[in-house]
């Protein structure tokens, strides 16, 4: 049997290291593309949710190269749609004609670890050293983004920085040991701290918050970090896979941000909602220039939350921009709103941090 | 809390949403307590435009008509009531499900107090319902007593019997109709929808209307009684979605025409409900209409697609 998942940014290649090390046969999804996207849309309920859109694109290319069943997680986000993917993401397979199952790992340590067990027989240890292994790849490629985006708006040469992000995250790809990683990893950060940047350079920060799927995969927001770096800004992004798992695992955080947040919403929202408002009180503290909102359209938790984070603008003055996004945004008209944003940026930072 | 100082207190309750969650049940309940309470008027245009000028322009249509809601309730009261809704412990005719299973409301509930205190100047009365952690009947009496005038514990107990007594009543009156429109010989069809949906005539531009003017009869979903759960493989999270799916597997007992679901634009829980709902009714394989509503919809464009619906039902 050839498995397969939907991909999802950098993070793809910590997922399939995971997947391959627990010795599941495995056929990875290949970058999105437009085409993946529209043929997505195509066969997936009209008024779901983006990503489920994007992932169904991803699988009907996986199924063309081989792949007979995916594997899906459910429950993730809370109290939102992401709980019913596998189910409709099956439905609307079948309905379409293709013959494929969706398998759904439920996120309780159980259930995972006796659904691997049916799947590929490996053994606790294993799935210790996989689980291991994938999430030390998981903090490099993180470690990385990060650092890009500092590196990004300051170098001498431009394009730099991306190119060599794509360089490193190819030989982290290609990596199969261990032993072999820890040297790669040396080499990477070597090489990384040999980029040319103009260190003296003082920038305007822009955060970024908004739902993780669509603010961690740059192939679904046409690479929105690039194009800031490129106006000259220094993007900041809490989010990340290793927040979202933390979390999971540690329930205090989310009972610090409930009390962040307090005088805003007083409950969940579901989803990434609350997160969205913290990072966004937390940003216009630090005294940041601009935060950029981005959300799959019609997103349940992020929609409920956006008046907040209107208010939050309107008293902390800090600009405010909320991007949705969906299978008919075009990337030119997206270029033009973040353009005219960085202005809006520019502006204030001339009147405040110069 | 600090009430302005009045003899009576006036509450508004927007005729929206929540409220035909437990419709007639809110009124009685504050009236029992000392309010004088106002309601807002039935949907309408002018609410409608206010709701959809105000709210964001993502969120659903039921949303953006509560938020109009609001604003016609806005600097006429004193207060203006909106209860965070989060979880619901199942039940029927006031008996507890065996099991003691606890759903959760759609999302947007969750936060529609905050959202409402960001829109407004007048004063939000609220209280959190989350039946994980206590009944209902408790939680309305610890809400009662921090508000109501009489902090005698009978009167407050006596208040909230007799609202529950009024929603038990109107269910009642509910399913005796459906037994006399299962009797009909009309063909019968059946509206699936959210209760804010099917009791708002505007929202649904009168659809019940222009059934009976086919020569159809069209049963609510929530006047047939919940006599049975749902064999559904996955059960959904939702309380609506446990109810619906449930009335639905008793309804597919009895001989019926054809199903309407009306959902609201962007309504995120229906795009996961609709799923569901189309796969029940085609494996029995009774005729199935979709329809949406949003600000924008047309009386015309209903009235035809629903005389073309109409000609398809044997």
């Amino acid at each position: 049997m050839k498995y397969t998942f939907a991909y999802w940014g950098n993070y793809t290649i910590a997922i399939k290291t995971l997947l391959e090390k627990l010795g599941i046969d495995l056929i990875p999804p290949e970058k999105t593309s437009s085409k993946a996207i529209e043929e997505g849309s195509k066969i997936a309920p009209e008024l779901y949710c983006f990503p489920l859109k994007v992932n169904i694109g991803n699988y009907l290319v996986a199924i063309k190269n081989g792949a007979e069943k995916v594997l899906m997680v459910e429950n993730v986000g809370g109290s939102c749609r992401q709980r019913y993917y596998g189910i409709v993401q099956n439905k609307a397979l079948k309905d379409a004609g293709y013959n494929i199952d969706v398998i759904v790992l439920k996120t309780s340590p159980k259930e995972i670890y006796s659904k691997i067990k049916e799947i590929s027989g490996a053994s606790l240890l294993q799935i210790w050293g996989a689980g291991r292994f994938a999430f030390k790849k998981l903090r490099l490629i993180e470690k990385l983004e990060k650092i890009a985006n500092y590196l990004r708006p300051r170098e001498k040469e431009r394009g730099e920085t991306s190119k060599f992000l794509r360089w490193a995250l190819d030989k982290i790809d290609k990596v199969k040991d261990e032993k072999e990683f820890t040297k790669i990893k040396k080499e990477i950060l070597g090489k990384i701290s040999k980029i040319k940047i103009d260190r003296s350079k003082k920038l305007p920060r822009v955060g970024l918050i908004g739902e993780i799927y669509t603010v961690c995969d740059e192939s679904i927001n046409f690479g929105i970090e690039e194009k800031l770096a490129r106006e000259g800004i220094e993007v900041h992004r809490e989010m990340n896979l290793t927040y979202h798992l933390k979390k999971g695992i540690f329930p205090w955080k989310d009972w610090q941000i409930q009390k962040k947040i307090m005088p805003y919403l007083e409950s969940t929202v579901g989803g990434h909602g609350r997160d969205a408002i913290y990072e966004m009180l937390h940003f216009a503290k630090e005294g940041f220039n601009g935060v950029i909102q981005l959300l799959p359209f019609g997103c349940m938790p992020e929609t409920t939350v956006r008046p907040i984070l209107e208010k939050i603008h309107q008293k902390t003055g800090v600009p405010f921009l909320s991007l949705s996004l969906d299978e008919q945004v075009a990337e030119v008209g997206l270029q033009t709103r973040i353009e005219a944003f960085a202005e809006v940026v520019n502006n204030h930072f001339i009147k405040y941090n110069k | 809390m600090v009430f302005p100082k009045r003899a009576k207190l006036i509450l508004g309750i927007p005729q929206a949403l929540f409220y035909w969650k437990q419709p007639f049940f809110w009124e009685e309940f504050f009236q029992n307590l000392g309010f004088e309470v106002v309601l807002s008027p039935k949907t309408n245009k002018e609410i409608v435009e206010m709701g959809v000028k105000i709210a964001d322009p993502e969120t659903c249509f039921s949303v953006k008509i509560l938020f109009g809601h609001l604003l016609f309730l806005e600097n006429k009261v004193d207060l203006i009531f909106i209860p965070r809704l989060k979880t619901k412990r199942m039940r029927s005719q006031n008996l507890y499900y065996k099991s003691q299973e606890v759903f959760e409301y759609c999302p947007k509930f969750f936060g529609m107090p905050d959202l409402a205190k960001i829109l407004l100047k007048t004063k939000i009365l609220t209280f959190t319902l989350d039946e994980k952690k206590e009944r209902i009947e408790k939680t309305l009496e610890k809400f009662a007593k921090t508000i109501a005038k009489t902090s005698k514990n009978a009167d407050v107990k006596k208040a909230i019997e007799k609202a529950f007594s009024v929603t038990n009543q109107k269910e009642k009156e509910a399913e005796e109709s459906f037994f006399q429109k299962a009797k009909s010989e009309k063909k019968k069809i059946i509206l699936i929808s959210h209760p804010y949906n099917l009791y708002d005539e505007y929202a649904n531009i009168g659809i019940k209307r222009k059934i009976e003017g086919v020569g159809g009869e069209a049963i609510f979903i929530n006047e047939i009684p919940s006599t049975s759960t749902p064999n559904l493989a996955p059960r959904l999270h939702w309380e609506f979605g446990e109810e619906i799916m449930g009335k639905i597997n008793t309804i597919l007992n009895y001989d019926i025409a054809g199903a309407i679901e009306i959902s609201a634009f962007l309504c995120g829980c229906d795009a996961v409900l609709k799923e569901f709902v189309e796969r029940e009714f085609k494996k029995h394989r009774i005729p199935f209409l979709y329809l949406m509503i949003d600000e924008q919809t047309g009386e015309a464009g209903i009235q035809t697609r629903l005389e073309a619906f109409w000609d398809t039902l044997k």
